[in-house]
């Protein structure tokens, strides 16, 4: 019996961290811009370069889930149509030519959000809204806009709160949706966002500590707003300075912080993540450099997880041609059933209908019974 | 005597006539003084712009139900329909609909007056049985047929709820058709009355306990147990034995209930609502049948699917309240009408007219769609028992708190709907509610405390102007 | 040896060319591209790029694309569409200054926001899943929140008032979608060539988005093979109009600006797309009276079009068509490079003035009424200068009439009454049976469906004016079915006015079956106009106070309900105790 014990927890031990030995295969970035009306500009701005930022350093957009609330860029407001500009030197364009937003406009909503981080869409939802990521991803999680003690407002409606984002994280390394997973959040109070978070293999960084606010860099005279937060813009400064090949570590750009310039102290949790951050590159988070391994050998798939932990992403137009043959032979079932069904009570009826359509007139009908009820009702209560 | 006898009639169809002809100058007026529009005259179920709306689906082979438009019975418009787009060359639209609703109006005064000369008899009988009760108010017996018939004519709700084109005049002539008949003992009458009211709007269904109780023991009457404390009372007087005491205690402790007539009444019940179900099929034959009609009517009323304001409490909860918690409401705001009915029943099954006035009081407090009509006609049945509530108190009170409220609400949804400042409009709604209920609790104070000015019917009805102030407050 | 081989070439040859024949692979895919250039009167011009790709019908299953988007094989294979139209519209077309006659506005003028329409080649209960399933596929396909089309509140299955007469149909239209680069962006990786080569990389997105009116459109349409065995061909058509004001620098204000394809753009045409089968840049003119007349055949003449006292085009042009009083000048781009790029230019000379032809009415719509509780809608639709002109002239009953269908829908919260539709023509208000021809309503349903409209109006020649208004009630709705922004209110989605009696067709008289821009001229579509988009304020709840509400209404329950329990209990104790005060 307690042999027993022992074999069982050393196979759920190894179950358990067999998640340290899958490799990282593919990087995926969740940039979501939670606030609308075109005084955010800056988080719009802030989420645009973020964006920017990892497409530069080799994320594609196929990897990339972009959530904006609304359109800054082609705003009746803004005197750039189809420019955004995180700076006052409007040097930078962020918007660019090649923008491919997932969400936008009213779609950014609390339960959207973690639909896509859980991966519990609809059927007919395409995959270009889905975070389709494995057991080897790593994942940026980005959010910006504003909140305050363990919540984030979406759109000035409704909340992101600290244990509905923790249980989303639980979920999703319950379904092994990522190898790690790293979490900016660049809001006021930002860092009581991941206060109830639990789950291994997840790092998070906020802009700001419980109490204090996170402040926007410049103002922009021309377009008239705040064009990005501090956070994000020495985020930017850091990252600016990089391309593909860097070696920067993560541990470097938490450094890079100054809570006398960001006029708040920038929080960041290590506790649940393993390795050194001095070993970590940022590219593997904020961009995609993998690691390339020269064989000579002819190509062979990895041996690690590859059966049971592959989640079941069926592509949604298979599905459907399913439901559709389904549907199609349902239907002459449905049709041999109401034959069979068919009992006199029915036929009555049937016959009955036909002969009130056949009725015409039936107002006149309807009316003349009306009368007859009145005269009825007068009759039997002056007799009765 | 005789003469003052004479001039009261006289007095009466006097200021009937006035308020007919008062009607129907106010009809005369072009668009109906806007008062169609007014959401505490038309609601979802009542408005004539909805029939109109589903006469011309029907006559377009449409179902009336479709738009979501017409919630109402589908004999109301056959027989109202065509009468909506009839025109009088020269005279405002819509005439021919007001002069059916006035013709309404009439008829149900004129059933007030007869129930209510019913009831004064009655209140006479009883009066001299229990002698020595009436012993200092040995006045003239108010005749509260005339009174009740005057306040229904004159009550400005009823005048605004008939010129403001709605059709609950007909749904308060199909109550107090019910009554009348239960009250005259003409059981087919009262079954029709019923199966109609009912048909139009489902809540007076609950007026088939106190019609059954009316047709079973008779008319209003004090409690048993007062005319057997005076007979014990005056037994005491002439006797000292116990044994005769107890055994004269035990005789006469019930009327006899008349179950043949009961009886009778549900068969014409069940004949009235076959007729009328079997019209209705027929006409909505094209179109569902009656499953869309239960669904459309009955269903929209249960379930409010509409939230547009009204005097009621249901819309602006339902506006707000959370999705999950949806039905569990809407079951326990309707079940807060079915739960009075029994223990209001046994309390009061010696009146059954002041219990169906109890009834038609709660339901229009509670009805899931309730515009000034449904108050018109409780109001005015309760000066059908003027003779009983002749030492009401704080009545000026709650005239006061009427007044309020009618002068208040139109000024509230101004604000709300026309000049976009929220909430503004639930202000006078829950006042509304406030006041209605301690109204009615102060009937049914006066009714058993009459005698006995206790501090105790004080105290409920101090609670309720209280809170009544504290809602002012709160709102202002 | 030899002689064996010899006679083994001509057998692979036939071989070849049966197995060509078998499987179809003699119609290839084709791609064209174009840019029709037209200056407005009212200073401003009008830029309309024009991609068509075509798929040939083949059996494969999984056909092999080269130059068509797998994309939109893909939707039309899995949704079964039949045809389709998809479009971005940001600003309102001008139908008094760029006019509404032409085959240009006819299918370029859209409403604001998105528009999808689709017809389906499914049973009539499978329409709604594969409409909604399509809208899904676009949303992900284009950037834009289509999927919202995919609830029964949103779109609507019109009949014979939208033109196109299938009760396979169905329309839906989101006036409020932003339009910016992000639906761009994906609609250009339909083409061959993407933004980088050819005539789409003139597409600079702030030029684009800084116009006072751009749309991109798509518009697909299945092509029956005829054969069996063979599936159908597809033909997507994709088409950007923009309308630009150049920079008017020059102090004249009666001349109209000069313009070239680098001030407009800010980019020079560098080169043509190697895929495409066609490549021209058009120039349109209209209102050229006055020279129809004159011989184009000798050198001088045809030099004296492009260059004369008016206006100076700066390249010159391949071939001149001329239709009654407009010309178009056709260019060839396929010498253009780098170091020799294309910037078509146009400077004018002295001012000059002339008109579009418009549709025979102007429509118009608008709100009446004040107030968070009802309104009307009315439409107003307007005789133009040119219907007098007009020479399409219909004769029902010897009498001469415009026929006018309106097409509308009403969202459910806009609560229309049908039976108070009016309509005035002249400002005298008409009995249905005159005017009105043929009506069909499908009434909404609360948070169900919206309703539709769609009427037949049979109009004098001569007439006016005429107005056709309803009213309404603004429903309520639900707390949480407002959207964040509640306070700007709820939009009615435009309304469609079409004629079709008229039909608008441009004729250059020349086969060019290279240009299928042209020849898409050639084809009569049906004169329709879109009217504004209506925004209604509704009356918002306090979003802030849910909880109050219930607790205060079920505080008045609670002492309702408390209160009776409390008098029918009362009552017994006290006449207890009045009976043991006796007793």
């Amino acid at each position: 019996m307690k042999i027993l014990m022992l074999v069982m927890l050393l196979c759920y031990s190894f179950a358990s961290s067999s998640g340290d030995t899958t490799i990282h295969t593919n990087n995926w970035a969740v940039l979501v811009c939670t606030s609308r009306f075109w005084f955010n500009y800056r988080h719009m701005a802030n989420t645009l370069s973020l964006y920017r930022t990892v497409k530069r350093l080799g994320i594609p957009d196929e990897r990339i889930i972009l959530m904006l609330a609304d359109d800054m860029a082609c705003n009746a407001r803004n005197e750039y149509p189809a420019q955004v500009f995180n700076n006052e030197n409007h040097k930078l364009n962020l918007y660019g030519d090649n923008v491919e937003v997932d969400y936008r406009g009213y779609e950014v909503t609390v339960e959207n959000f973690l639909r896509v981080l859980t991966g519990r869409h609809e059927n007919a939802v395409p995959r270009s809204k889905r975070l389709l990521s494995d057991e080897g991803s790593h994942i940026l999680l980005y959010m910006t806009g504003h909140g305050g003690d363990e919540f984030l407002k979406f759109q000035d409606a409704e909340e992101l709160q600290s244990h509905d984002l923790a249980d989303a994280v639980k979920q999703m390394k319950e379904k092994r949706r990522f190898k790690e997973l790293m979490i900016m959040v660049d809001t006021c109070q930002a860092a009581t966002l991941f206060n109830q978070l639990q789950s291994p293999g997840v790092l998070a960084i906020g802009s700001s500590l419980k109490g204090e606010n996170s402040y926007s860099h410049h103002l922009d005279s021309d377009i008239g707003v705040s064009v990005v937060d501090r956070f994000t813009y020495y985020t930017l400064a850091f990252f600016e300075r990089l391309n593909i090949y860097d070696n920067a570590s993560l541990n470097s750009l938490f450094r890079s912080y100054d809570p006398k310039l960001l006029m708040s102290t920038a929080y960041y949790r290590t506790d649940l993540y393993q390795p050194h951050l001095v070993e970590v590159p940022v590219t593997n988070f904020f961009g995609s450099v993998m690691e390339t391994i020269h064989t000579n050998s002819a190509y062979k798939a990895f041996s690690s997880k590859t059966s049971n932990s592959k989640i079941n992403s069926e592509m949604p137009l298979n599905q459907l041609s399913e439901d559709d043959e389904l549907q199609k032979a349902n239907i002459p079932n449905d049709e041999l059933k109401t034959e069979k069904q068919k009992c006199p009570y029915t036929q009555m009826r049937v016959d009955l209908q036909e002969k009130l359509e056949k009725l015409e007139n039936v107002d006149t009908v309807v009316n003349l019974s009306i009368a007859v009820m009145f005269i009825v009702v007068m009759v039997s209560s002056s007799l009765l | 005597m005789a003469e003052e006898q004479k001039t009261k009639p006289c007095r009466f169809w006097i200021w009937a006539l006035t308020s007919v002809f008062f009607r129907l100058i106010l009809i005369s007026f072009k668009g109906n003084l806007n008062l169609s529009s007014r959401p505490e005259v038309s609601t979802p179920l009542t408005s004539i712009r909805r029939l109109a709306e589903g006469y011309w689906l029907k006559q377009a082979s449409m179902s009336p139900y479709a738009g979501s438009m017409y919630h109402g019975s589908p004999l109301l418009l056959s027989v109202l329909g065509p009468l909506t787009v009839q025109r009088i060359k020269g005279q405002p639209s819509h005439l021919l609909c007001s002069l059916v609703f006035v013709i309404a109006d009439i008829l149900s005064a004129m059933l007030l007056r007869g129930i209510g000369q019913k009831l004064q008899m009655a209140y006479g009988l009883n009066a001299r049985l229990l002698g020595f009760l009436k012993s200092s108010r040995d006045k003239v017996i108010l005749p509260c047929g005339d009174i009740a018939a005057l306040v229904y004519l004159w009550n400005p709700f009823t005048i605004v709820s008939c010129v403001g084109l709605s059709t609950s005049p007909i749904e308060n002539l199909a109550v107090i058709l019910a009554l009348y008949g239960a009250v005259t003992r003409r059981v087919p009458l009262a079954a029709f009355g019923l199966v109609m009211a009912t048909h139009l709007s489902l809540y007076p269904a609950t007026l088939a306990i106190p019609i059954i109780i009316l047709l079973g023991y008779g008319l209003d009457a004090p409690p048993i147990k007062l005319f057997l404390q005076t007979r014990s009372v005056e037994n005491e007087k002439s006797s000292t034995s116990t044994v005769s005491k107890q055994a004269k205690s035990k005789q006469t402790t019930r009327l006899p209930f008349l179950w043949k007539t009961v009886v009778h009444f549900l068969f014409w019940v069940l004949l009235w609502s076959l007729y009328v179900l079997v019209l209705c099929a027929l006409s909505l034959n094209k179109y569902g049948g009656l499953e869309e009609m239960f669904k459309r009517t009955y269903g929209f009323i249960l379930s409010i699917e509409d939230l547009s304001p009204n005097i009621g409490v249901f819309w602006y909860f339902f506006a707000e309240v959370f999705d999950f918690f949806r039905n569990f409401f809407l079951i326990v705001f309707h079940v807060n009408i079915l739960f009075m009915l029994l223990p209001l029943a046994i309390r009061l099954k010696h009146r059954p007219c002041f219990l169906a006035f109890i009834y038609l009081a709660i339901s229009s407090i509670l009805k899931s769609y309730p515009s000034v009509g449904d108050s018109a006609l409780y109001l005015s049945l309760w000066a059908l028992f003027v003779n009983e509530l002749v030492d009401m108190k704080f009545s000026f009170f709650l005239f006061c708190g009427y007044l309020g409220i009618s002068l208040l609400s139109p000024v509230m949804h101004n604000l709300w709907i026309w000049r976009v400042s929220s909430t503004q409009i639930y202000n006078p709604t829950l006042h509304i509610i406030a006041t209605k209920c301690s109204n009615d609790h102060n009937y049914f104070w006066i009714f058993h405390y009459r005698a006995q000015e206790t501090q105790i019917s004080t105290l409920e009805t101090l609670l309720a102007t209280r809170a009544f102030r504290s809602f002012l407050w709160l709102r202002a | 040896m030899a002689s064996l081989v010899r006679s083994w070439i001509p057998l692979l040859v036939l071989q070849s060319f049966l197995f060509a024949i078998a499987f179809g692979s003699t119609q290839v895919e084709e791609f064209s591209e174009a840019l029709l250039l037209k200056p407005l009167p009212d200073r401003k011009v009008l830029a309309h790029f024009h991609f068509e790709n075509r798929a040939p019908p083949s059996n494969s299953h999984g056909r092999h694309h080269h130059l068509f988007p797998k994309a939109i094989s893909q939707l039309v294979q899995k949704f079964r569409v039949k045809e389709m139209e998809l479009s971005f519209t940001q600003g309102r077309w001008n139908h008094e200054h760029w006019g509404g006659f032409d085959p240009l506005s006819s299918m370029n003028a859209k409403p604001v926001g998105v528009e999808l329409w689709a017809v389906f080649d499914v049973p009539q209960s499978q329409v709604d899943t594969s409409w909604k399933n399509l809208t899904h596929a676009l949303s992900g396909l284009f950037c834009a929140s289509i999927n919202f089309l995919e609830s029964s509140t949103s779109y609507a299955a019109p009949t014979w008032g939208f033109g196109t007469n299938s009760d396979k149909l169905r329309y839906g239209s989101l006036p409020r979608e932003a339009v910016c680069t992000e639906n761009l962006t994906p609609w250009l990786k339909l083409l061959p060539c993407r933004d980088k080569d050819g005539i789409s990389a003139l597409m600079n997105r702030p030029s684009v988005y800084r116009g006072f009116y751009h749309s991109q459109r798509l518009h697909l349409s299945t092509v029956e093979s005829g054969q069996e065995g063979l599936g159908s061909g597809i033909v997507l058509e994709q088409s950007l109009t923009v309308v630009l004001q150049p920079d008017t620098t020059s102090i004249e204000t009666n001349i109209q600006p000069s313009w070239s394809l680098s001030s407009l753009f800010g980019r020079k045409v560098v080169g043509r797309c190697v895929l495409a089968n066609s490549s021209h840049v058009y120039l349109q003119l209209e209102g050229r009276l006055g020279q129809e007349s004159k011989n184009v055949d000798t050198e001088i003449e045809a030099h004296k079009l492009w260059k004369n006292a008016d206006f100076e085009l700066s390249f010159k042009p391949d071939r001149v068509l001329r239709e009654s009083s407009s010309f178009l000048f056709i260019f060839d781009i396929d010498n253009a490079s780098d170091s020799e790029p294309f910037d078509l230019g146009l400077t004018w000379k002295v001012p000059s003035k002339w008109s579009c032809q418009q549709a025979p009415l102007h429509a118009s719509r608008f709100l009446m009424g004040s107030g968070n509780e009802r309104g009307a809608i009315a439409i107003l639709l307007k005789a133009t200068e040119s219907q007098e002109s007009s020479p399409v002239r219909e004769l029902t009953d010897g009498r001469c009439t415009i026929k006018a269908n309106v097409f509308q829908i009403f969202p459910w919260y806009i609560k229309v009454y049908y039976h108070t539709l009016q309509i005035f023509v002249d400002q005298q208000l008409k009995t249905d049976s005159e005017v009105l021809k043929k009506i069909n309503v499908s009434p909404s349903t609360d948070k169900v469906s919206s309703g539709m409209l769609e009427i037949m109006l049979e109009l004098p020649c001569e007439v006016k004016s005429a107005a056709i208004s309803i009213e309404y009630d603004k429903g309520f709705l639900h707390i949480d079915e407002y959207p964040p922004d509640a306070n700007q209110g709820f939009d009615i989605p435009s309304a469609l006015i079409s004629f079709p009696n008229h039909h608008a067709s441009l004729d250059f008289q020349e086969e060019l079956s290279k240009s299928p821009l042209i020849s898409s001229f050639k084809e009569k579509s049906l004169v329709r106009s879109y009217t504004e988009v209506l925004l209604v304020p509704l009356t918002t709840p306090d979003f802030s106070m849910p909880y109050n509400v219930i607790t205060i209404t079920c505080t008045i329950f609670a002492l309702y309900f408390g209160s009776l329990l409390n008098v029918l209990r009362r009552r017994i104790g006290e006449e207890e105790r009045f009976l043991k005060s006796q007793g």
